[in-house]
C-alpha cells in the first residue's frame, strides 16, 4: 500500500532482534480476570513497546475489551500484575490509569452530545479552569490537530459532527491530556476504508513520538498494519507474533484454533420475482431531521441483499420503518403486491415480516424474561400459545424445547433468564423466534457483530436455507467479507439514500469503499 | 483485600425475603426509639399495639376491615408498576370512585335495596377507571410524565369533592361537617358474620387480588403488560402497542382504587366525606413495594399494615402516644426494604487487592 | 370585575405574585440543579416540609429567624442525603425513592409536631414571621417599589438565585461537570473523577435550596406550622422545572406565571367577586400544571438531561 509510513527504526530493530534493547512501556504478566463464573483472561501476558502499534486480535468474547478495560483502571484483575516502565502499578480508576500515561478510546464513543468538542476535551483536566476559560486550552488542541493535519471545529457540538470526527475527539482527549499509550478499542468498526488508511497514518505519526498504540479488533486487515500482534483465544495468550513475519491464515489459524473457511459457500441460486419493494421511502429521525432520503430497494423471492455502509446512515432508521415502529413520511413498501406502508408492526408481521435487530436486548429481546417468553414474543395472542387471552404453557414450554434443540441454544433450560445467555446464545434465541414467526421477508441488521465466528457460520448456512425456501432477505453489515459471501447482491447506503446496486461478483472493494464515503464512482460499474 | 460490588444477573430471591424480614426489624427497632423519644413504656405500647390488632376476633375483624380497602389499592399499585407506570393517583382514583358510586345512589335512592350494589361496584370501578385512564390517555397521546399528572389530579379530585360537600347537592344539610347524608341501611354492604363489622368487601377485594394474579401471569394480557414494564423499546418492536396498554393498564389499576373508594363509602363510613380515606391511595404504594409487586403477597403485607392503623389506635388510647406514629413507621419501612433489596441486585464480595 | 382595577389591587396582585412565588422559585431552582446531575427527586414535597417545619420549630425554640433558616437547612439536606444515598449509591428506583422520602417527612413532622406542640390550652404554637425588608430608595420608586423591593429577605435571596444558579450551571467548571453527569456520566467516570461524589453534591445543594423554599412558609409568611402545610407546592415545583424546559430563566417564568393565578385568585375570593365556587380558584393550579405539560409536549428541542432517572453502573456492557 503506497503512501503508509514503515514503522519507525528502532522498533524495527528490536522487533527484529538486531537492535539496542528497548525495554516495554507495558508489561502484563499472568494476569487472570474472572466475571461471575466466566473467565474473561486466563493468565494472559504480553507487552508493549515504546513506538509500537501493538494488535490484540481474537473472535469476539477472547478477552480483549477486558484486559484492556483492567489496563485502564475500569476492571480490576484477581490475580497477575501489570508493570508500567518496569513499575508494578495497582489501576484501580481511569484517574490512575490517566496519570500513569494511559489513555482509552472505546468502540462506543463517551462523548456529550450537547456540548462542544471544546468542552468535552476540556472537562476533568487542569485546564478547566473554576471559570471556564478556555484560551490556552484552545490553543494547545489546535497545535495538535495542525500536527495531525487534522480539520475540526473545537466549537461545534458533538451531535452536529460526523462519526469519523467524533472519533478524532476521543483521540483529542487522549493527546491533550499527554498519554503514552493510546488504546483503541475496535477503531476501524465505523470507518470507510479509506478513512482506515488516514487513521493509521496518523497512527505512525503518533508512534515517531515514541507513543504506542495497542489496537483491539477482530479484523485481520487491521493487524496486518500493526508491528506486533498477539493473539487472544478464550482469554488466553496463543501467541505473539511480528505482522511481517506472519499471514493472515497463520493468524486466522491461531485465532480460532483450526482452519476455518474465510466464506462461507453460496450456492447458485435463481430468484423467482420480486417479494418486497421499496421506493421513495422518506423518513425521520427522533430529532426530526431526515434520515431517509429516498430509499429505493428490491428484493426478490429466493435472494440474499446486502446493504454496506457505516453504521450512522440510516440502516437502523430504515429497519425501524419497514417494519412499522418509525412512521415513513413519503415513498411506499409492498410486500408481494400489498401496500404496508406505515401499517403497525403488528399486522407488518402478520403479513409475514421478520427482523432480527442490532440492540440484541435492548430491541430484540426482553432481558428479563425467560428463554421461552421470549419464544412466543409478537406471537403471544393468537393460538397456538395463547387462546381467549389465556396462554398455553404447555404448548409454549413444547416449542421452546423445540427451538432449544433445532438451534442448538446453549442454556440451562426454556425457563432461563434470557439475560443470563451468551451474546450468541441470545441471537439464536432471536433467530429462533423470527424464523418461526416470518413467512416471507427476513431483515437483518449487523447480524453477526460480537459473535464468534462458529455461531456466524450457523448464522449464515441458517440464512441461506431460507433464502433456498424463496424467503426474501435484506441485511445491513459493517462486514464486507460476510456481504460478499452471502449475499446475491449488495447495495451501499450512504446518508440515507442508495448510492450502488451489485451484483456480488461485480463489486469489489475500492468501489464499495469510495460509495460508502459518498463518492461517486464512474460509470463503468454496472449496476443491476 | 477490598470490597467489591457487582451486578447480578438474575435477581436473588434469598435476599428479597431477608430485606422484608430486615425492614421489619429494623422498623421495630426504630419504633422503639421514637416511643422510648414520647418517654413511654415501650413494653406497654407493644403489648397495646397488638393487642389491639390481633388480641381477639374483634380486633382481628378490625384489622382485616382496615386491610380491605388496603388490598384494592395495593394490587391497584400493582399493576400499574408493573408496567412501571408510576401511578401515584390511588388516592384521587379512590375519591373518583366513591364519588361515582355515591352518585349513582344519589340518583336511585335506597328503593331497590340491595340490588342496586353490582350497580354500585360497576360505578366505583368506573369512576376510578376513568380518572386513571384519563392520566392514561395523556401519557399515551402526549407522553406527559404520569407521575405529575396523577399526583396533580389527586389534588383536583378532592377540591371538587369538596364543592360538592360544602357548598353542592350531595351536602347533609343537617350536619356542620362538610359531608352527604347517612346512607340509609338497606344499601349497606352486608356483614359476613352478624355481630362484627367485617363486610364482603374484604371478600371482594381478595378475589380482585387473585383475578389480578392470574391476569399478570397467565393471560396475554399480563404477559404485555409484564413486556412493556422490562423493556418498552423491545415490545414496540414486536408488534404491542404501547399507548393502548398505557391506558388500560390505568384503566385497571384505577377501577380497583375507585373500588376501594366505593367500598368504604357503603360498608364502612356509610356517606362520602374527605375523611374515607386516610391516605390508602399512598400506603398501597409501599405495600406493592413491600409485596414485590406480587399480589397475593399484597394480601399479606395489606393486612399487616391494617394491623399496623388498629393497633396504633390502642397503642394511643394506653399510652397517650399520637397513632401518627404509625405513618413515620411505615414509610422507615419502605426505606429500610428499599436499601436492603439493593442486595438482591447486586453482590457483594471480598476479593483480594494484587 | 371591574373592582380589580384598582391601582392598590393591581400593587397588591404583583406584589403577592412575587411573594407567592419565592417558595417555587427556590424549589424548582434546587430541583433543577438535581435533575441535571441526573438524578429525579421527587421527594422534593417532603425535603420542602421538612425544610418548613425544621425551620419553625428552630424559630421557636430560639426567638431567632437566622437559626431557623439554619436548621430548615440542616433538615433538608438530611432528607436530600437519604435521597441521593438511595439512588446513587444504592441505585433504588428513584421514583420509588422519592414517594418514601415524602412519607417519611410527612409522618416525622407530623408526629414531632403532633408530640411537641398541639393539644394545649393555648392552641397552636405562632412565632412571628421575618420582617418585611424594604429596600431604601428602591421601595420608594411608585409602582415598582412597593411590588418589587418591598419583599422578605428570603424573596430577594430567591430573585438573586436565578442569575446565580445560571452562572454556576453554565460558567463554572462544576457545573459544567454537574451537566454532564445528567447528559452522559460515563463522560465523568472515565475521565477519572467521581459521579457518585459529584451526585451527592449536587443533590444536597439543590436540597438545600428546596429546604429554603419550605422554611419560607412557615416563619417567612403564616408563623406557624400545620401539617401539610406545602400544600404541593413540592409537586408544583416538579412541573415548573419542565415547563421552564430546564434553565433557570424558563423556570422564572413559569413559577411566576402559577404565582400570578394564585395572586388573582386569592384576591377575587378576597373581593367576592364572582359566583363561583371557590373550589375551582384552589384547584386551578393544579390544572393549569396539566395543560402546561400537555401544551409542551413536542415542542422545541427539550433540555431534559439526556440521563434523567438513570441509575450510572460502571463498566457496565
Amino acid at each position: 500500500m503506497c503512501g503508509e509510513k514503515t514503522a519507525p527504526q528502532s522498533v524495527a530493530k528490536q522487533v527484529s532482534g538486531r537492535g539496542p534493547e528497548l525495554r516495554p512501556f507495558l508489561k502484563v504478566e499472568n494476569v487472570t480476570k474472572r466475571f461471575h463464573q466466566v473467565v474473561a483472561n486466563d493468565k494472559l501476558s504480553f507487552d508493549v513497546l515504546p513506538g509500537e502499534i501493538h494488535c490484540l486480535l481474537g473472535e469476539n468474547g477472547a478477552g480483549k475489551s477486558t484486559i484492556a478495560e483492567c489496563i485502564y483502571g475500569i476492571h480490576h484483575q484477581e490475580e497477575g500484575t501489570i508493570y508500567i516502565n518496569d513499575k508494578p502499578v495497582a489501576l484501580s480508576s481511569p484517574a490512575e490509569a490517566i496519570s500513569t500515561g494511559i489513555g482509552m478510546v472505546h468502540q462506543h464513543f463517551v462523548l456529550v452530545e450537547s456540548l462542544s468538542v471544546l468542552e468535552n476535551i476540556v472537562i476533568g483536566t487542569e485546564a478547566a479552569t473554576p471559570i471556564l476559560d478556555f484560551k490556552e486550552a484552545e490553543a494547545s488542541i489546535r497545535t495538535i490537530c495542525e500536527r495531525f493535519d487534522v480539520h475540526i471545529d473545537l466549537h461545534a457540538k458533538i451531535w452536529q459532527l460526523p462519526v469519523g470526527q467524533q472519533q478524532w475527539v476521543e483521540i483529542l482527549k487522549a493527546l491533550f491530556l499527554k498519554v503514552r499509550l493510546l488504546i483503541m478499542d475496535e477503531p476501524t468498526a465505523v470507518l470507510t476504508p479509506q478513512e482506515v488508511q488516514r487513521l493509521f497514518r496518523i497512527f505512525r505519526e503518533m508512534t515517531e513520538d515514541g507513543m504506542s498504540v495497542i489496537l483491539i479488533s477482530h479484523k485481520l486487515d487491521d493487524v496486518m498494519r500493526s508491528d506486533r500482534v498477539t493473539v487472544l483465544r478464550r482469554g488466553k495468550n496463543v501467541g505473539t507474533v511480528t505482522t511481517s513475519n506472519t499471514s493472515k491464515s497463520e493468524l486466522t489459524n491461531m485465532m480460532i484454533g483450526r482452519e476455518v473457511e474465510l466464506r462461507v459457500k453460496r450456492d447458485a441460486h435463481e430468484h423467482s420475482g420480486p417479494l418486497l419493494e421499496i421506493r421513495g421511502l422518506r423518513a425521520k429521525n427522533d430529532f426530526g431531521a431526515e434520515k431517509l432520503s429516498g430509499i429505493d430497494i428490491t428484493v426478490n423471492r429466493g435472494e440474499i441483499v446486502g446493504i454496506a455502509g457505516v453504521a450512522g446512515n440510516g440502516q437502523g432508521e430504515l429497519f425501524e420503518t419497514l417494519m412499522g415502529v418509525r412512521k415513513a413520511t413519503d415513498g411506499t413498501v409492498i410486500l408481494e403486491g400489498d401496500n404496508i406502508t406505515n401499517f403497525s408492526t403488528h399486522n407488518i408481521q402478520k403479513k409475514g415480516m421478520g427482523y432480527i435487530p442490532d440492540d440484541r436486548f435492548s430491541a430484540g429481546l426482553i432481558g428479563d424474561f425467560d428463554v421461552q417468553s421470549n419464544l412466543i414474543l409478537g406471537a403471544h395472542k393468537e393460538p397456538p400459545f395463547a387462546s381467549k387471552g389465556i396462554l398455553n404453557f404447555s404448548k409454549i414450554k413444547e416449542f421452546a424445547q423445540k427451538s432449544i434443540d433445532d438451534f442448538e441454544i446453549k442454556t440451562p433450560s426454556e425457563a432461563a433468564i434470557c439475560r443470563t445467555l451468551s451474546g450468541g446464545n441470545a441471537q439464536k434465541v432471536i433467530v429462533a423466534r423470527e424464523f418461526a414467526q416470518a413467512t416471507k421477508v427476513v431483515l437483518a441488521n449487523q447480524p453477526s457483530r460480537g459473535l464468534d465466528v462458529g455461531v456466524i457460520e450457523y448464522m449464515h448456512e441458517r440464512l441461506l436455507d431460507k433464502r433456498r425456501s424463496e424467503f426474501g432477505i435484506l441485511m445491513a453489515s459493517e462486514e464486507l467479507d460476510e456481504l460478499f459471501g452471502i449475499c446475491d447482491r449488495v447495495l451501499v447506503m450512504f446518508k440515507g439514500k442508495i448510492l450502488g446496486d451489485f451484483r456480488s461478483e461485480d463489486a469489489d472493494i475500492e468501489t464499495i469503499g469510495l460509495l460508502m464515503a459518498g463518492q461517486k464512482v464512474s460509470p463503468t460499474r454496472k449496476p443491476v | 483485600m477490598s470490597l467489591t460490588i457487582e451486578k447480578r444477573l438474575a435477581p436473588s430471591k434469598k435476599w428479597m425475603v431477608l430485606s422484608i424480614l430486615f425492614a421489619l426489624v429494623g422498623s421495630a427497632i426504630a419504633s422503639a426509639l421514637l416511643l422510648r423519644v414520647t418517654g413511654a413504656d415501650v413494653g406497654v405500647a407493644f403489648a397495646a399495639f397488638f393487642d389491639g390488632a390481633f388480641g381477639s376476633s374483634r380486633a382481628i375483624n378490625k384489622t382485616l376491615l382496615r386491610a380491605t380497602p388496603l388490598i384494592l389499592t395495593g394490587i391497584a399499585v400493582t399493576v400499574a408498576f408493573r408496567a412501571k407506570i408510576w401511578n401515584i393517583g390511588a388516592e384521587g382514583q379512590l375519591y373518583a370512585g366513591a364519588m361515582a358510586s355515591y352518585w349513582i345512589y344519589f340518583i336511585i335512592g335506597p328503593d331497590i335495596g340491595l340490588f342496586i350494589l353490582p350497580v354500585l361496584f360497576l360505578a366505583g370501578f368506573a369512576g376510578g377507571g376513568l380518572y386513571g385512564g384519563l392520566a392514561g390517555f395523556l401519557k399515551s397521546r402526549f407522553q406527559v410524565n404520569e407521575v405529575l399528572t396523577t399526583v396533580m389530579l389527586n389534588y383536583v379530585i378532592t377540591y371538587f369533592m369538596s364543592y360538592m360537600l360544602v357548598s353542592g347537592p350531595w351536602r347533609d344539610p343537617a350536619s356542620y361537617y362538610a359531608q352527604t347524608p347517612r346512607i340509609d341501611k338497606s344499601v349497606w354492604l352486608p356483614k359476613i358474620m352478624s355481630g362484627n363489622k367485617l363486610h364482603i368487601g374484604f371478600i371482594i377485594a381478595v378475589l380482585c387480588a387473585i383475578a389480578v394474579y392470574i391476569m399478570l401471569t397467565r393471560s396475554s394480557l399480563g404477559y404485555e403488560i409484564r413486556a412493556v414494564g422490562h423493556n418498552t423499546r423491545t415490545s414496540m418492536f414486536k408488534g404491542i402497542n404501547i399507548g393502548r396498554t398505557a391506558i388500560l393498564v390505568m384503566l385497571i389499576s384505577g377501577g380497583l382504587a375507585g373500588l376501594a373508594g366505593m367500598i368504604e363509602v357503603f360498608g364502612v363510613s356509610h356517606r362520602l366525606s374527605a375523611e374515607i380515606s386516610h391516605g390508602y391511595g399512598f400506603t398501597g404504594i409501599i405495600i406493592a413495594m413491600l409485596a414485590i409487586l406480587n399480589p397475593i403477597a399484597i394480601i399479606f403485607v395489606a393486612i399487616l399494615f391494617g394491623a399496623f392503623y388498629v393497633g396504633g389506635l390502642t397503642m394511643q388510647v394506653a399510652t397517650g402516644v399520637p397513632s401518627v406514629i404509625t405513618s413515620a413507621i411505615e414509610a422507615i419501612i419502605l426505606l429500610l426494604f428499599l436499601s436492603a433489596s439493593t442486595l438482591t441486585r447486586f453482590q457483594i464480595t471480598w476479593k483480594d487487592k494484587t | 370585575m371591574s373592582e380589580l382595577f384598582q391601582e392598590t389591587i393591581i400593587i397588591s396582585i404583583f406584589a403577592a405574585t412575587i411573594r407567592i412565588a419565592t417558595p417555587l422559585i427556590l424549589a424548582a431552582l434546587g430541583e433543577l440543579i438535581t435533575e441535571r446531575a441526573g438524578i429525579l427527586n421527587l421527594g422534593v414535597e417532603g425535603t420542602m416540609l421538612m425544610g418548613a417545619f425544621m425551620a419553625f420549630v428552630g424559630a421557636y425554640f430560639s426567638d431567632s429567624i437566622v437559626i431557623g433558616i439554619i436548621l430548615a437547612m440542616i433538615g433538608s439536606a438530611l432528607m436530600s442525603f437519604i435521597t441521593v444515598f438511595m439512588a446513587a449509591t444504592l441505585k433504588v428506583e428513584q421514583v420509588v425513592t422519592g414517594l418514601a422520602v415524602n412519607l417519611l417527612a410527612a409522618g416525622m413532622t407530623i408526629y414531632i409536631y403532633k408530640l411537641f406542640f398541639s393539644g394545649g390550652a393555648g392552641g397552636f404554637p405562632t412565632i412571628d414571621p421575618m420582617p418585611t425588608l424594604a429596600l431604601p430608595l428602591l421601595s420608594k420608586i411608585p409602582y415598582i417599589g412597593p411590588i418589587f423591593f418591598t419583599q422578605k429577605a428570603i424573596t430577594y435571596i430567591a430573585f438573586f438565585m436565578i442569575p446565580a444558579v445560571w452562572f454556576f450551571l453554565y460558567r463554572t467548571k462544576w457545573g459544567l461537570e454537574i451537566r454532564c453527569l445528567g447528559e452522559n456520566p460515563k463522560v465523568i467516570d472515565t475521565k477519572g473523577m467521581s459521579v457518585t461524589v459529584r451526585q451527592y453534591f449536587a443533590v444536597i445543594m439543590g436540597g438545600v435550596l428546596i429546604g429554603l423554599g419550605g422554611a419560607f412558609l412557615t416563619i417567612g409568611l403564616v408563623g406557624r406550622f400545620v401539617p401539610e402545610i406545602t400544600a404541593g407546592r413540592g409537586w408544583l415545583a416538579l412541573v415548573i422545572v419542565i415547563a421552564g424546559n430546564w434553565r433557570p430563566s424558563g423556570i422564572l417564568l413559569a413559577a411566576l406565571a402559577f404565582a400570578f393565578l394564585e395572586a388573582l385568585q386569592l384576591q377575587i375570593q378576597g373581593i367576592g367577586v364572582t359566583h363561583l365556587p371557590y373550589q375551582i380558584f384552589l384547584g386551578l393550579p393544579y390544572v393549569i400544571a396539566i395543560v402546561l405539560m400537555v401544551l409542551k409536549s413536542g415542542k422545541g428541542r427539550s433540555e431534559e438531561p439526556a440521563r434523567l432517572g438513570m441509575p450510572y453502573f460502571r463498566g457496565e456492557r
